[in-house]
């Protein structure tokens, strides 16, 4: 397949995933406020600094000055032009990469990326959004899912798949890292015993910002563990939120890439996925709690963006 | 779910209600009420829809187009508009005897014209015998003085051509202009009648609609045909100058059809006089280009040096014999309309027949009393620009200020070879949809030939239509829109 074509597909996915998970984020923290007012004392703020560090956006202090910062910081994350990676920004990229590779496309991707494209820019249900934005963010979350939902039922598992997986899978493992590197920071301060029902909140935010809640409840019931959720995300074999699944299922992907390849021997990007899934596999979970996670995740991160940087060096001759 | 329920046949809900004929030509209507036979079944369905309902669908129609990024999209200042190119939802239907002297009128001509140009890059007999002036060759813009004794594959140089025809008062087909470099709208023919078919489908019945989905098909057989000797199974290509190019969407709708890669320019690569694309598992060697690109943008080794959309050194593997381009380099000086009112010239002179379809009468500046005529008539005639396409640098005389005939009239003196000058022709009208019921609107038809082994014309045409009262500019570019073309079986 063209090089071009396949740089398209693996950024393309990365944008719905990543447009996804902005609005899944933010959903979560909406709910987060709502809960919080009952809960008491406590630093109430601390979901909205955490939500900014774990997109790794750095919001300009404007917004964040402003009378209303809560207000200004959603604004920014959903449908800022000037911010590359809001909704919006996302969901345009996206359809900005289909377009380019329009005829590569099954019509189906191309109409319901596209008609998610015009739903969410029509004016009126912006304006909505200001209001109520779960519809809005609950628009992107189903307008992912049906578009990977498509490329599943309706299209050939062939190359072109491959790196729409690839995109997928290699974007949830980042944006879970991240948030559990920054959650974990965060959270292990609230350490006090009147913390608990914060804590308590607070993880099940986690959770539900990698869309596990339930599936952790179904395993763990009772309060919420730290080290449960960190265990939940980073190594449940059978969840696809975990970040060993989307490993496995990236490395599954490039496989099937380079099977009929001439090339001998694992790929670059194979060897550094594989290295990361061993890391996981192997070690265990509590000799990865022993040391400090931080240190671990930020490999794991580093290694993620290696892997992409990779992958883009090895499938596009330019 | 499609009922047509008979309360609805109020007669002041008519979407025919107030439909007046004018001068010109009335596809639909022979007087009055008095639908021509081949309308009368549509004529009476469409009685049968109330105004309300039609706008409703005509709604989804318009949804459906916007979902699937039907159109093309207009740049001004950077900032892209995406705009639809509307259908309006009245099909045209031309009855099946029609459509037969179309056909051998179209084919007559692509056959003329393709010796035409062999000629012309080769021996040039029409010029040594003076059937056409050598100047009107060298002198226009799109002759390709480069490609001078090249061979290309088969001898065919326009594959796909795309020709305007309009109808006079009397009904009369006439042959506006060729289109032979790289025409466009073909998707539009194809898209509009799957969406009518979704939108309406009641319209098509009793009606016996000849179907055009064989046509990327058979555009695939052609382009196959004329693949580099010994490649059996030969890799084709379509080359586009990318998403800000007006035809984009056609360009993705027919390579997608055709089940084969579109390419940019940066996706080609020329190595060892073989061109190749640049794929996840190295080059891969291609064939044929279908090239959506001019040739001024073909190769900047070539042609214009500071073009970014070509491949360098495309031209000269395309001259060995290593690679097929469709259509042909230099086949715009066919379509040149400093060469059209020789066209049925060009067809006595190499088929020994006269043209089936005629053209349109056409005044030459160069010619001394031509140029009188124009210049004394200039508030009656249509004046061109030779050299421009989609509706740009023309002057319609009846509906033109003194000033701008002044401009023209200053224009053609300075540079005769650059113009020409029709009469102002009613172009024939057909009900269209416009505010809530139906009016006639000026209509044009281009059909689509295909030229491989034989050549075929596909049983449809793009229909254009001029949506704003009384204007005979259907362009899309110009406030156009377009509608379902009907062939019909015999």
């Amino acid at each position: 397949m063209l090089s071009r074509v396949a740089d398209a597909l693996f950024w393309m996915s990365r944008y719905l995933e990543r447009a996804e998970q902005t609005a899944r984020l933010l959903d979560v923290c909406f709910h987060l406020e709502l809960d919080l007012h009952g809960v008491g004392a406590g630093p109430h703020e601390l979901h909205w600094t955490s939500l900014a560090a774990t997109l790794r956006q750095r919001v300009p202090s404007a917004h964040l000055e402003s009378s209303t910062p809560q207000a200004a910081l959603s604004e920014w994350l959903m449908f800022r032009a000037d911010n590359a990676d809001s909704i919006l920004s996302c969901v345009s990229r996206a359809r900005g990469n289909a377009r380019n590779i329009r005829s590569a496309l099954h019509p189906a991707q191309w109409r319901e990326l596209n008609k998610l494209y015009w739903q969410l820019s029509d004016a009126e249900f912006r304006e909505r959004a200001r209001e109520s934005p779960h519809d809005f963010l609950h628009a992107v979350e189903c307008g992912n899912c049906l578009f990977q939902g498509i490329c599943d039922s309706l299209c050939n598992h062939d190359e072109g798949w491959q790196f729409l997986q690839l995109g997928k899978f290699l974007e949830r493992a980042a944006t879970t890292l991240r948030i559990l590197d920054i959650q974990y920071h965060l959270l292990t301060d609230l350490s006090n015993p009147l913390d608990l029902p914060l804590a308590n909140l607070e993880w099940a935010a986690v959770l539900r910002g990698c869309q596990s809640y339930d599936a952790y409840q179904r395993l763990h019931g009772g309060r919420i563990e730290p080290e449960g959720v960190v265990g939940f995300l980073l190594a449940r074999g059978d969840s696809p939120r975990s970040v060993r699944f989307c490993l496995e299922a990236a490395e599954r992907a490039l496989k099937s890439i380079e099977e009929n390849s001439t090339r001998r021997g694992l790929s670059h990007p194979e060897r550094i996925l594989g290295l990361m899934r061993a890391d996981l596999e192997y070690r265990g979970l509590d000799e990865i709690l022993t040391a400090p996670l931080h240190v671990f995740l930020t490999l794991m991160q580093d290694r993620c963006a290696e892997v992409s940087r990779v992958v883009q060096e090895r499938y596009s001759l330019q | 779910m499609l009922e047509f329920s008979t309360d609805r046949l109020l007669p002041n809900a008519d979407l025919f209600s107030g439909y007046t004929l004018g001068t010109a030509y009335d596809e639909m209507f022979e007087a009055t009420d008095r639908p021509r036979p081949h309308y009368r079944a549509l004529y009476r369905r469409l009685q049968l829809l109330s105004p309300d309902e039609f706008r409703r669908r005509k709604a989804m129609s318009d949804l459906s187009m916007l979902q699937n990024g039907v159109g093309f999209t207009v740049y001004r200042q950077e900032e892209g508009i995406e705009r639809i190119w509307p259908m309006d939802p009245v099909p045209r239907i031309i009855p099946a005897g029609e459509w037969r002297q179309i056909e051998r009128g179209l084919i007559q001509r692509l056959l003329a014209l393709n010796l035409f140009l062999k000629d012309i890059y080769h021996d040039q007999l029409i010029l040594r015998d003076r059937v056409v002036d050598p100047r009107l060759i060298y002198e226009g813009a799109f002759f390709r003085r480069e490609f001078m004794g090249a061979t290309v594959p088969r001898d065919i140089y326009i594959h796909v051509c795309g020709t305007d025809l309009i109808r006079d008062l009397d009904g009369r087909y006439l042959v506006l202009e060729d289109n032979a470099r790289t025409p466009s709208g073909v998707s539009y023919m194809l898209h509009n009648r799957q969406v009518l078919k979704r939108v309406f489908p009641p319209l098509f019945e009793q009606c016996d609609v000849r179907g055009t989905d064989d046509y990327p098909a058979a555009l695939l057989d052609v382009l196959k045909y004329i693949a580099p000797p010994g490649r059996l199974d030969p890799t084709v290509v379509l080359l586009s100058p990318g998403i800000y190019n007006s035809a984009y969407f056609e360009h993705t709708f027919l390579a997608q059809r055709m089940g084969i890669e579109l390419v940019e320019g940066r996706d080609l690569v020329v190595d060892g006089n073989r061109v190749h694309m640049r794929t996840t598992r190295g080059l891969e060697r291609v064939d044929v280009i279908y090239r959506r690109i001019d040739d001024d943008f073909l190769d900047p080794l070539t042609f214009r040096a500071d073009s970014a959309l070509g491949v360098p050194g495309l031209v000269n593997v395309y001259r060995a014999g290593q690679v097929a381009l469709a259509n042909s380099i230099g086949t715009g000086i066919a379509d040149d309309k400093g060469i059209y009112p020789f066209v049925p010239d060009i067809i006595r002179y190499y088929l020994k027949q006269d043209a089936i379809l005629p053209n349109v009468e056409t005044f030459r500046p160069l010619v001394a009393n031509h140029l009188s005529h124009i210049l004394h008539n200039l508030d009656k005639l249509v004046v061109k620009t030779v050299n421009e396409s989609g509706g740009y640098g023309m002057l319609i005389g009846p509906a033109s200020t003194a000033a701008q005939r002044e401009e023209f009239s200053a224009r053609v003196r300075a540079h005769p070879r650059d113009y020409i000058a029709q009469p102002t022709i009613q172009l024939s009208t057909h009900p269209t949809f416009v505010d809530g019921s139906l009016e006639g609107r000026h209509v044009d038809l281009r059909p689509f030939v295909l030229c491989g082994e034989k050549i075929t014309v596909v049983p449809g045409a793009l229909t254009r239509v001029a949506l704003p009262r009384g204007s005979l500019v259907v362009n899309s570019s110009q406030g156009g829109g377009s509608k379902d073309t009907w062939v019909l079986a015999e």
